[in-house]
């Protein structure tokens, strides 16, 4: 009977390699499998993220530089809100109240963004101020959203911007409603990002125009005369 | 199939799985590719004496159709433009001059004066470093509106690599 040689793999051996490869083979596959998994959860997100990214930039209306439109053009801006309900939100009040846009449903309302650091809304704001008094008794508010910067981390700095911007309506005579913090709504309103800008929304909640930049009184009221039903649309 | 095919088969999909992780690019980095309203123009580089205040004049420009307050602005409500260099930078800003501000004022508002920059500007600074060269990140913060509209303060970034002998 011949002898197994040492260096002969023995019939053990080889099956135990054979299940030895398997495993390597079945481990290789759940890992391609795994990382293809990865793959498309990785371009699911990315889609997400570009159909939303696609989102803003259809919902956006901006003031750029060079190339940009200039400063006239953006007075002919439309926003893609138009026609479309008022997005929601809730701000507070230089005091702390909070103030949301659901508690003006059945009005005509305004919603202005400025800032206390911008001319053109100094101009704005009288005629605002005078509007808002002649147009109140048929139901027509403004909310007047300011976009100053608020210095959150640090309580001091953060009461001297609140102060800053009581002051700065007060300056001006603003004698209906001033919230702060309106970076937070800046979004959902098409990342608004010139000042003045304002949307007229109708007592249905559906914004019915929107103005970017300082455009005239007439103009204003007009848009005011929309919102309350009454104007051209 | 040979089972040493797996190994290759296996890295070309690990490859194709990972190429696929932004199969549309960088979107981010389009969406941050909004033109600012002042850019800076140069110098990109000095050389300056180390240890020593030494001059450099930094060149700006306020796009067409826009202008930034000036340093000085009339109203203390108006931001004004300011530049910094950050501390641990290795270089000193010892000195800063900005021009002064050129009156103007919004077509719906002749009466009030606004102190304002447009088109090319200069900063005089001094700086100050210790031998060696130094990338330096400065900063300059600014308010741009045009004759009906304001955008947000904003700050850019100035590059200058700052070579100090």
């Amino acid at each position: 009977m011949a002898r197994k040689s040492y260096n002969e793999p023995s019939h053990e051996t080889g099956v135990f390699d054979s299940v030895k490869r398997n495993v390597l083979v079945v481990a290789v596959v759940v890992c391609v499998l795994f990382l293809l998994g990865l793959a498309g959860w990785a371009n699911w997100q990315n889609r997400k993220q570009l159909a939303a990214h696609q989102q803003a930039i259809a919902n956006q209306a901006v003031l750029v530089a060079d190339n940009g439109p200039t400063g006239e053009e953006v007075l002919h801006m439309k926003s893609p809100l138009v026609g479309k309900p008022a997005p929601a939100f809730t701000l507070a009040t230089p005091g702390g109240e909070k103030v949301s846009l659901a508690s003006y449903k059945g009005k005509a309302v305004q919603i202005n963004f400025w800032a206390t650091w911008c001319a053109p809304c100094k101009i704005e704001t009288p005629w605002l101020v005078e509007l808002e008094k002649q147009y109140k008794p048929q139901g027509f508010e403004i909310l007047a959203v300011s976009v100053d910067d608020l210095d959150k981390d640090d309580p001091k700095l953060l009461a001297k911007d609140i102060a800053g911007v009581v002051k700065g309506a007060k300056d001006l005579h603003i004698d209906y409603p001033v919230l702060i913090d309106g970076d937070n709504i800046a979004k959902p309103y098409g990342d608004v990002d010139v000042y003045p800008t304002s949307f007229f929304i109708d007592r249905s909640g559906k914004i019915v125009a929107a103005s970017f930049g300082l455009t005239s009184k007439d103009d204003l009221e007009d848009n005011i005369k929309k919102a309350l039903g009454e104007g051209k649309s | 199939m040979n089972r040493f095919a797996v190994l290759p088969l296996t890295l070309t999909l690990v490859a194709v799985a990972l190429s696929a992780q932004a199969p549309f690019g960088d979107t981010q980095s389009h969406a941050a590719a909004k033109p600012a309203a002042v850019s800076y123009l140069f110098p990109e580089q000095v050389s300056i004496s180390a240890d020593k205040p030494t001059p450099v004049d930094l060149h700006f420009k306020v796009a067409t159709g826009l202008h930034v307050n000036s340093h000085t602005p009339r109203s203390e409500e108006l931001i004004p433009t300011t530049f910094s260099l950050p501390e641990a930078s290795g270089v000193r800003l010892a000195k800063a001059d900005f021009p002064p501000g050129a009156d103007f004022a919004l077509a719906a508002d002749p009466t009030e004066k606004l102190s304002v920059y447009t088109g090319e500007f200069i900063i005089h600074t001094q700086l100050v470093a210790a031998k060696g060269e130094h990338l330096v990140q400065a900063t300059l913060r600014y308010q741009a509106c045009s004759n009906n509209t304001c955008m947000p303060p904003h700050s850019i970034p100035v590059a200058i690599d700052v070579i100090a002998k």
